[in-house]
């Protein structure tokens, strides 16, 4: 493989690595570079796959561009071609460990809220109240489903909440 | 006979929201005992505002909250990443389902949700904006 071939092959691989959803797209390109070099496709993607190990691997083990140049020098590969490949994985890697970390397991991720208050007018025990409500609805995902929560707070209670959430906030920051 | 009386009296009392002695004691009829109306007034009186809270506490709404707890924890690493340092925040709501349905036995459930620190700033967002719509009406 020219180092040109490389080059390309390296650049459509890291676009999927940093879009892992555009599976087609990536499918599509690996398909043109087949027929574009005269490569047949079914080697080309057993290669494909094996060289989409090293970068797993090296997320998972966070690895540093030099340590993926010398896995790579280790599997075969020309130097030349290992140097580049670890110069596009030192580009890359912020984007692709953001989306890892992205994959980590959340529990119960909230997901989206909504909120609207107004005033209970009256009841069946009181003909006229005037007290102001909060409610606010809030989204979780559970596993691959939504489910939706509904709460009503007082006002109290609202504010009191708004200053938990702002504390955890503090507390968020000065961690990151 | 009694009892439901008064408990009638002191439900119209509170439906209708009376404060003045002179209201509640224009509900007695004509002939009624004196010191006994001043005595019932009285007591009516100083329960009031107990009962008022009390009956707006239980009236009928969504599941309410009643209580709520934080920690922040820091993820170290995971199956797909094996070093990092990503704080995130869990929340736990207890929530009272409708008191009305409930009786005396209150369900309270209990929720735990995961937020990160973008979800946490927009849901601050968010209540910053209640805040300030509930200060622009209550300023009206």
């Amino acid at each position: 493989v020219s180092p040109q071939q490389f080059s390309a092959l390296t650049e459509v691989l890291f676009h999927f690595l940093t879009e892992p959803k555009e599976v087609e797209r990536f499918l599509t390109q690996l398909s043109d570079f087949a027929t574009m070099n005269k490569i047949s496709l079914g080697p080309l993607k057993n290669i494909v796959k094996s060289i989409l190990l090293v970068p797993n691997g090296a997320l998972k083990r966070n690895l540093s561009s030099e340590q993926v140049r010398a896995d790579f020098i280790a599997l075969g590969l020309s130097e030349e071609k290992a140097s580049y490949f670890a110069e596009q994985w030192k580009v890359n890697s912020p984007t692709l460990t953001r989306l890892a970390v992205g994959q980590t397991l959340m529990i119960n991720q909230l997901i989206d809220m909504e909120w609207k208050f107004g005033v209970t007018a009256g009841s069946s025990e009181l003909e006229k109240v005037g007290s102001i409500f909060l409610q606010l609805k809030l989204v979780i995902k559970k596993g691959s489903q939504t489910e939706n929560v509904y709460i009503e707070l007082t006002l109290p209670q609202f504010y009191n909440f708004l200053h938990e959430m702002e504390r955890v906030k503090t507390s968020l920051e000065s961690f990151s | 006979q009694l009892v439901s009386a008064l408990h009638s009296l002191t439900r119209h009392v509170v439906y209708r929201g009376l404060t003045r002695a002179e209201d509640i004691l224009s509900l007695f009829p004509e002939d009624f005992h004196q010191n006994l109306k001043n005595l019932l007034t009285k007591i009516i009186l100083e329960n009031i505002s107990a009962w008022r809270n009390e009956a707006q506490a239980s009236q009928i709404s969504l599941p309410r909250l009643v209580d709520m707890d934080w920690r922040v924890d820091i993820k170290t690493s995971s199956d797909s990443i094996s070093r990092m340092a990503v704080p995130t925040c869990l929340l736990q709501l207890k929530i009272q389902e409708d008191v009305v349905l409930c009786g005396n036995s209150p369900v309270v459930s209990a929720l735990t949700v995961e937020l990160s620190k973008e979800t946490l700033d927009t849901m601050l967002e968010g209540l910053g904006r209640i805040r300030d719509q509930l200060s622009a009406v209550a300023s009206k």
